[in-house]
């Protein structure tokens, strides 16, 4: 397997009318990972989606997809893709079993070992019309006709919206044997944990941009690890513990953030202090992803902009 | 959303809360939203029945002008087919009676159809309807309200028809007659799709439910009409009670109780069927489908996915073709009776066999505007797959978008080429077995002489929808113009240039001696040009 990136985006714009949608977005997937791709509803995930799929042409700046470009070469790429989207819309008087053999046949077959395994696992009754499909049945359906291809990257728009948590539990470990088996997929998900479950590396978007990028260590970095811990007494001065903001909540529980190279000296210090519950935690994606926000937020304020 | 704030009945026990609860503000709110789509039907119906008042005295100013057109009327068939008898043209009343009488009603009806499954079945298949029924409402208010904002909109129709036909000089009575039709047809055809509503499990099921019964009801009436049929066969179909009102000439307003009549039965069994079937579901249940389908590709989807309003189609073309075979049959005879006719045979100005050869040309023009209703249909389905967002999944497969494209125009050339050879076929059948001198081979071949023609119409929808679907309706503006050029310009005395918009006016008559190809060798060009200006097109823009 090469080493070229998989995706890759250089100041990729996108603008509908007077709506910048994408604004100068750099996005990097590297072959074989799973690269998680964050941002909260409207930050742009969709409308990059859909540049890859050559749906949209780009405005501006550079996009390539498996070494060639999304919209010229849209026909010859789709073959080694796979797309699940979030909402899935499906035909109303075909089966399920119909659409998956639709949208497999025109990505040059299936698996139809795969496709009934996959059917089988979740739980897919195909023989339903699409109208008759829940929300999370729909999604199914996309699911498996990406899984049971043969597609060397899937590009999963939100794929897990509307399935319960057993049926995430069955995705979660499909991808997991997806990369085991060498694919490259491309995340895009609200679900923090089920992206720090999978995912190798994590790009953060917001208003069209990559904020942050990188693997989930990196990300961390310096971030502050969680402390939580219940003790027989608390010291009358919180402040002299080498903690950073230090709170007793309603419980008498102690809550309080310490550097990841401190932890030691924070232990030796609550140690005399009798400790009867004890949890530390590194900074989990909702904290980075919250505290990202918070940051552009402060950032875009102090700029003085509204957009 | 509309704001349900009727007050609830008391919880568990009391009496149960009245059918009206939860009424007004689904009303309101349906109405605001409908009101411009609905006010753009009663325009239109308005607008033609007020345009033929005023264009009678531009076009046919003088007693010789109105005298030569009824002899055009009464020696075409074609012409009372598709809008009933004149009973007088020398008024400019009588002439709107006859020309927006039929059309008009059926158009009346087809707004109070869509309007209704728009408000009822379609509200249900969105999953919009269930916010609503999870209101404060009772299950029977959920069709009342479509059914209330029919009755609105044909009232309003009426209303609007009368003041605007009065006002560009239609006499009071005729014209209070005439939009009185209007309103029972609304009224009528609304109810039934009231009832259809309940019977389909999808809107498009309840729309094909109630739209193929009042097509077959005006075949049915032109069938009557054309064919000489006795006065008591008036009474077999709502246009024939529409026409025994006689608007211009009996102004009898009373075989509009039989509409009112069947509209409260309708109406009464859509109630009942309403409050006795389960929320999503008709009476026509959804069969399970096939758990696998191995061979389905881009070729042959767009035929799955339209395989059962094709076979509908299929069906209605060879029913068109039988039953106009059969009167192109007796045409000659049924206009050797008229006077006129009878002098200009004897004189061998014209003969019978010419009659219906002109006929059967005629007939298979319209034919072949319905085929491009149909083939218009399947190319706009392109645009709303797109918009539905089913569009975007095949297109993230190795598909070319030309080639998406392509599969299902080829649906629409194949499907309305297929229309006329079976509807040629079913006159040339007809024809053959009662040895008119019109063969089979001949009645066909003029058939297939058609469909470039429709081609063309079908290549207006491609070209709209591949460049530029805002422009969309330009489709159906083709198909119209065509239709209204095809039956009415010879008989206005359009000029040739204004004919010759028409691609059906380059459809040669191959029954006759010298045949001419130009016409339509430029019509095939066209089409091929707007496919290309619709492919070309379609692999460029972005995608919604």
């Amino acid at each position: 397997m090469g080493t070229d990136p998989v995706i890759l985006t250089r100041g990729l714009v996108k603008r509908f009318g007077s709506f910048t949608a994408l604004d100068g977005l750099d996005l990097e997937v590297a072959p074989g990972e799973v690269h998680g791709f964050l941002g909260p509803n409207g930050s742009g995930k969709s409308t990059t989606i859909r540049i890859l799929l050559g749906l949209l042409r780009a405005g501006g700046g550079h996009v390539e997809l498996l070494g060639g470009d999304p919209w010229r070469d849209a026909v010859a790429l789709h073959r080694r893709i796979a797309y699940v989207p979030g909402d899935v819309s499906l035909w109303p008087g075909l089966s399920g079993g119909e659409a998956i053999d639709l949208l497999g046949s025109l990505r040059g077959g299936l698996d139809m070992r795969r496709r009934a395994e996959l059917i089988e696992r979740f739980e897919l009754d195909p023989t339903k019309r699409g109208r008759q499909y829940s929300k999370g049945n729909r999604q199914k359906v996309a699911i498996v006709a990406a899984l049971a291809s043969d597609a060397e990257l899937l590009i999963l728009d939100e794929p897990t919206s509307g399935l319960d948590p057993l049926m995430e539990a069955v995705f979660q470990s499909e991808i997991a044997d997806e990369r085991a088996r060498g694919r490259t997929v491309l995340l895009s998900s609200h679900i923090l944990s089920e992206v720090e479950a999978l995912a190798d590396r994590v790009s953060i978007i917001r208003r069209g941009r990559v904020i942050s990028s990188g693997t989930l260590a990196e990300l961390r970095g310096s971030t502050r690890t969680r402390v939580r811990v219940r003790v027989e007494r608390l010291p009358a001065e919180l402040s002299a513990l080498p903690l950073a903001d230090p709170r007793v909540d309603a419980s008498g529980v102690l809550n309080a953030l310490v550097e990841p190279d401190r932890i030691d000296e924070a232990m030796a210090a609550l140690l005399p202090l009798k400790m009867s519950e004890l949890e530390v935690s590194p900074a989990s994606l909702e904290d980075l992803f919250l505290h990202q926000y918070e940051d552009a937020a402060d950032a875009a304020g102090h700029e003085g902009g509204d957009a | 959303m509309p704001a349900v704030g009727a007050r609830p009945s008391r919880p568990g026990g009391g009496r149960p809360a009245p059918w009206y609860t939860g009424i007004r503000p689904l009303l309101v709110a349906t109405l605001r939203q409908e009101a411009r789509a609905t006010m753009a039907w009663i325009v239109l119906v308005s607008v033609l029945s007020a345009s033929s008042i005023a264009a009678y005295r531009w076009i046919f100013p003088d007693a010789a002008d109105r005298e030569a057109l009824a002899l055009t009327m009464s020696s075409s068939p074609a012409l009372e087919l598709i809008f009933g008898p004149a009973r007088d043209l020398m008024t400019n009343d009588g002439f709107n009676a006859w020309r927006a009488g039929m059309l008009g009603a059926l158009l009346s009806g087809l707004m109070t159809i869509l309007l209704v499954i728009r408000t009822s079945r379609a509200e249900e298949d969105s999953g919009r309807a269930e916010l609503v029924a999870a209101g404060v409402i009772s299950r029977r208010a959920r069709l009342v309200v479509p059914v209330v904002a029919a009755v609105l909109a044909s009232g309003a129709l009426g209303a609007l028809c009368f003041l605007l036909t009065w006002a560009f000089g239609g006499q009071p009575t005729p014209t209070l007659v005439l939009s009185a039709n209007f309103t029972a047809s609304a009224l009528v055809f609304g109810a039934l799709a009231a009832l259809t509503a309940q019977l389909g499990s999808e809107a498009h099921t309840a729309n094909w439910l109630a739209i193929g019964p009042m097509g077959v009801l005006y075949g049915a009436r032109g069938y009557l009409d054309a064919s000489d049929a006795p006065e008591w066969t008036q009474w077999l179909t709502p246009f024939g009670w529409f026409e025994r009102t006689g608007p211009a000439a009996e102004n009898d307003p009373r075989p509009l109780l039989a509409a009112l009549g069947l509209t409260v039965v309708l109406l009464a069994a859509a109630l009942v069927a309403a409050g006795r079937r389960d929320f999503g579901l008709g009476f026509v249940p959804l069969r399970a489908g096939r758990a696998a389908a191995p061979r389905l590709g881009v070729w042959l989807f767009p035929w799955r996915l339209h395989r059962a309003s094709l076979a509908g189609w299929g069906l209605a073309f060879a029913l068109l073709g039988i039953v106009m075979g059969t009167l192109s049959t007796s045409v000659g005879s049924i206009l050797a009776d008229n006077p006129v006719i009878a002098a200009r045979i004897a004189t061998g100005a014209t003969s019978t066999a010419e009659l219906s050869t002109v006929f059967i040309v005629t007939v298979l023009q319209l034919i072949g505007i319905v085929a491009a209703i149909m083939g218009a249909q399947i190319v706009l389905r392109v645009h709303a797959e797109e918009l539905e967002h089913r569009l975007e999944p095949l297109l993230a497969g190795p598909l070319h978008r030309g080639r998406y494209l392509a599969a299902n125009v080829m649906v629409a050339l194949v499907a309305t080429g297929c229309a006329l050879l079976i509807a040629g076929s079913g006159i040339g059948l007809v024809n053959a077995a009662d040895g008119t001198g019109v063969g089979f081979g001949e009645a066909l071949y003029q058939g297939a002489c058609t469909i470039p023609a429709v081609w063309l119409l079908v290549g207006l929808s491609t070209a709209t929808v591949g460049a530029c679907p805002g422009l969309r309706t330009i489709g159906w503006g083709g198909i119209v113009a065509t239709f209204a050029i095809t039956l009415l310009g010879p008989t206005f005395n359009l000029p040739e240039w204004a004919l010759s918009i028409s691609p059906m006016h380059h459809v040669p008559n191959v029954m006759a001696d010298d045949v001419e190809w130009t016409g339509l060798a430029v019509v095939s060009a066209i089409a091929l040009v707007l496919w290309a200006i619709g492919f070309a097109g379609f692999v460029r823009r972005d995608l919604s």
